[in-house]
């Protein structure tokens, strides 16, 4: 009977991506590393590939998975073999495969992959002197005649084996009134982890920590010394509805898994519920704006009720606030599906870096770390062309050739590091090379010659602010504008991602030891903590997150440092710009002590005198339209739940104003 | 004997909350520290049964100072108060060794609940 195979279309395209993508992020490192692990790895990928091909009855695929498979296997016997030539026909392949499987996703047709299954074969003839073996492929879909394999039972638990230590099945629920099942779902993870080797997760791990845990339920199988251990280590874990355990009977006999190990068939797909769903980012996006409505909308409410007569207030204020509540956590569950890590796009930097490298002709070695770190969805979309742009400028720039490295006394390859890391409420992504370095003259020169400075503003400028010129239109100290930078996206437009989505960049750089591009940016663009202040009649908000403290001082008792004042706050001297002057509004001009908001505005810290504090609100940030969006110091615009709309203010944009 | 706590916030107004719910399971809190630096400090010195620990905090965080506080005693019980949203870094905290976590906004009952339940009690 024929087997309607499209139904299995969906995975097909997602499986053989991944198993691309690891497939060539496997051969750059190849390269830095020359590892049998890694070419048998890369082997099964193609393999993998092949196999699946060959099911769907995608004989285009199927052939050029084969070949490049050939190729491999070719590496893995003669390792001598490997060059950067054939490294480039793989990756050429892989290409090519990636392109073809995403049509075959999209039901379109196919790229001919004729042209590289030719370069392959001729390369493989060259080099072994045989003919490749033809391929074989399953004509399911082209004629709907044959049928398919049937699909896969589930995969066999792990071989269990006598003389190991005794395992055991794990069953728990996790209380629906966890917030976070999540968390509470690791921790059980982590806790058991100290016992044994744990097995079968399910959820995997990445679902667990993200929370997707259908109805609560866990299951594994762990190695313990007994299941009281097990019992002992859950007994102090809260919010667990119920605990199953039963012990696992070694198998008798040699392991299941046949030593000849084939390629996993498709899985099965009506086997066990579907554990994740793709959803559109527009449809997040949309969610994420209508909640946001909805938080104002609650908030307007909630002010609402307070002209009520006290008599229906009680009832009411508490539909509310558990409406509120109810609200709150749906936005935090919008916000935490659009967490995405910044391995998203960080992931094709090695492949991007090695191309780049072969391009301009450069020995680099690129370290990722910190890639696990997770961002709002929105921000990293936004953030894969700069950071693109920012790589191939270290390279291209940055980095020197190796013969004239050799001459300085570094080492022949250069290295570029990306790393991620947390800060308080920021993440931190910086980008740095061991190259030349940025010249701060050259850069002013340029900046002067153009007319985007005067030369007494370039005289005044620091190393730092002068390496932040090459960030403006038109200024470069590349000499010329090669294949590979100086041209698409310029530095003026990777400062201007970073901002637009609240964020920053910062260059710091040394001649001849290297340049480093830091770019701060926020979890979130869309909920900021604020603190609403009054200046005079207006109400501001100020992200919290860069506020450190609120002292109260009377203005006339400030020290003042040439005839500025300044504010003693924690051994340090801050300078201190009263908020109604930086933004031209009338204040309060009572005497006597005001308070002081302290804050990190980039540079240093700063203290901002205002006239009264009127506490703290969770904004839904809206963008600012032109022509407001051309006002420097504003970060955004929300609304009070009074409908009093605020501006919250970019403290270190005011100040360099 | 009640169980000695420690409560670590930057906001007194956490902290002061946190200490009621205490007060009111019939612990004892014999310390408070408002920053992760102070947090360490404290620890040494009073050796709590029980920390709660803030996450984001000036100077030095929840997370980082978790990371210390299991250095200097690999047996402490460090309860993380974490908001909605803070999942990732309840679960660094948890790698850093934190023994459970609490969620804001706190319910006596729900803090009293993690708190006996991770002592043993």
């Amino acid at each position: 009977m024929p087997i309607d195979m499209s139904k299995y279309l969906g995975l097909f395209t997602s499986e053989a991506t991944e198993h691309l993508e690891a497939l060539s992020k496997d051969l750059v490192r190849l390269e830095q590393e020359k590892s049998p692990d890694l070419v048998a790895a890369m082997f099964r990928h193609a393999h993998s590939v092949k196999g699946m091909a060959a099911s769907m009855g995608f004989e285009g695929i199927t052939t050029l998975a084969h070949r490049v498979e050939d190729l491999v296997d070719l590496v893995r016997r003669r390792p001598e073999l490997m060059s950067p030539e054939i490294a480039d026909l793989v990756l050429a392949g892989t290409d090519q495969l990636q392109a073809m499987v995403k049509a075959a996703g999209a039901s379109e047709l196919q790229p001919d992959a004729n042209p590289v299954i030719a370069r392959i074969r001729g390369r493989l003839v060259a080099l072994t002197g045989n003919e490749p073996a033809p391929t074989r492929v399953v004509p399911t879909i082209a004629t709907g005649e044959a049928s398919a394999p049937a699909p896969a039972a589930p995969p066999p638990p792990a071989p269990h084996e006598p003389g190991m230590p005794p395992r055991f099945a794990l069953k728990i629920k996790i209380s629906q009134s966890c917030p976070v099942p999540g968390v509470r779902a690791f921790l059980v993870h982590k806790k058991l982890g100290t016992l044994g080797n744990v097995f079968e997760l399910h959820p995997p791990l990445d679902d667990l920590k993200a929370g997707r845990i259908p109805e609560g339920l866990v299951t594994m199988q762990i190695e313990a010394a007994s299941a009281e251990a097990i019992r002992k280590a859950l007994s102090v874990v809260a919010d667990l509805e119920t605990v199953e355990l039963s012990r696992i009977e070694p198998k008798a006999g040699p392991p299941a898994r046949p030593a000849d190990a084939q390629p996993e068939g498709p899985r099965a797909v009506g086997a066990e519920p579907a554990r994740t769903v793709r959803v559109k980012t527009e449809l997040l996006d949309y969610f994420l704006e209508t909640v946001g409505e909805l938080l104002l909308s609650t908030a307007h409410l909630r002010e609402a009720t307070k002209a009520v007569p006290e008599a229906f207030q009680g009832p009411l204020e508490e539909g509310v606030g558990r409406l509120h509540s109810i609200v709150k956590d749906l936005h935090d569950k919008v916000m935490s599906v659009r967490m995405t890590p910044l391995s998203l796009i960080t992931d094709r930097l090695p492949r991007a870096a090695r191309d780049i490298a072969r391009k301009c002709n450069r020995e680099v070695d690129l370290v990722v770390s910190g890639a696990e770190i997770e961002l709002d969805r929105a921000i990293l979309d936004e953030l894969a062309d700069p950071l693109l742009h920012l790589l191939r400028n270290c390279i291209d720039h940055g980095i020197e050739d190796s013969e004239e490295r050799g001459r300085l006394g570094k080492t022949l390859r250069g290295r570029v590091t990306v790393t991620g890391r947390r800060d308080r409420d920021r993440v931190l992504l910086e980008i740095e090379d061991d190259g030349r370095g940025m010249d701060a003259a050259r850069l002013k020169a340029n900046a002067v010659e153009r007319g985007l400075i005067t030369a007494e503003a370039a005289a005044a400028m620091t190393d730092r602010e002068a390496f932040l010129l090459s960030c403006l239109p038109g200024v470069s100290t590349a000499k010329e504008v090669t294949d590979v930078s100086g041209r698409g996206v310029g530095m003026d437009a990777v400062k201007r991602a970073a901002e637009d989505v609240g964020g920053s960049l910062d260059i710091d750089s040394v001649a001849g030891r290297g340049t480093r591009f830091v770019l701060r940016l926020p979890l979130t663009v869309a909920v900021v903590n604020v603190l609403l202040v009054g200046v005079g009649e207006e109400i501001f908000g100020l992200p919290i997150g860069k506020v450190e403290a609120v002292v109260e001082v009377d203005p006339a008792k400030l020290s003042r440092s040439r005839n500025s004042p300044m504010l003693h706050h924690d051994g340090e001297l801050l300078p201190v710009y009263p908020l109604g002057e930086l933004l031209n509004v009338d204040r309060h001009q009572a005497g006597g002590a005001r308070p002081h908001v302290v804050l990190d505005a980039e540079a240093g810290r700063v203290a901002l005198e205002i006239d009264r504090l009127l506490g703290q609100e969770e904004a839904v940030l809206k963008p600012l339209s032109r022509p407001l969006d051309q006002v420097t110091g504003l970060a955004g615009v929300t609304i009070l739940g009074s409908g009093r709309p605020v501006f919250i203010l970019d403290v270190p944009r005011l100040l360099a104003a | 004997m009640a169980k000695r706590v420690l409560i670590v916030d930057d906001a007194i107004f956490m902290r002061n909350m946190i200490k009621d719910i205490f007060a009111s399971g019939g612990f004892e809190v014999v310390g408070e520290a408002a920053n992760g630096l102070e947090a360490v400090e404290k620890y040494k010195e009073l050796k709590p049964d029980l920390t709660t620990m803030d996450i984001v905090m000036p100077f030095k965080s929840g997370i980082e100072a978790t990371r210390e506080i299991i250095k200097f005693d690999p047996n402490s019980v460090i309860v993380m108060c974490s908001a909605l949203g803070q999942e990732s870094l309840v679960m660094e905290a948890i790698e850093a060794g934190a023994s459970d976590f609490i969620v804001k906004p706190f319910k006596a009952e729900d803090v009293l609940a993690v708190v006996k339940k991770v002592l043993g009690e």
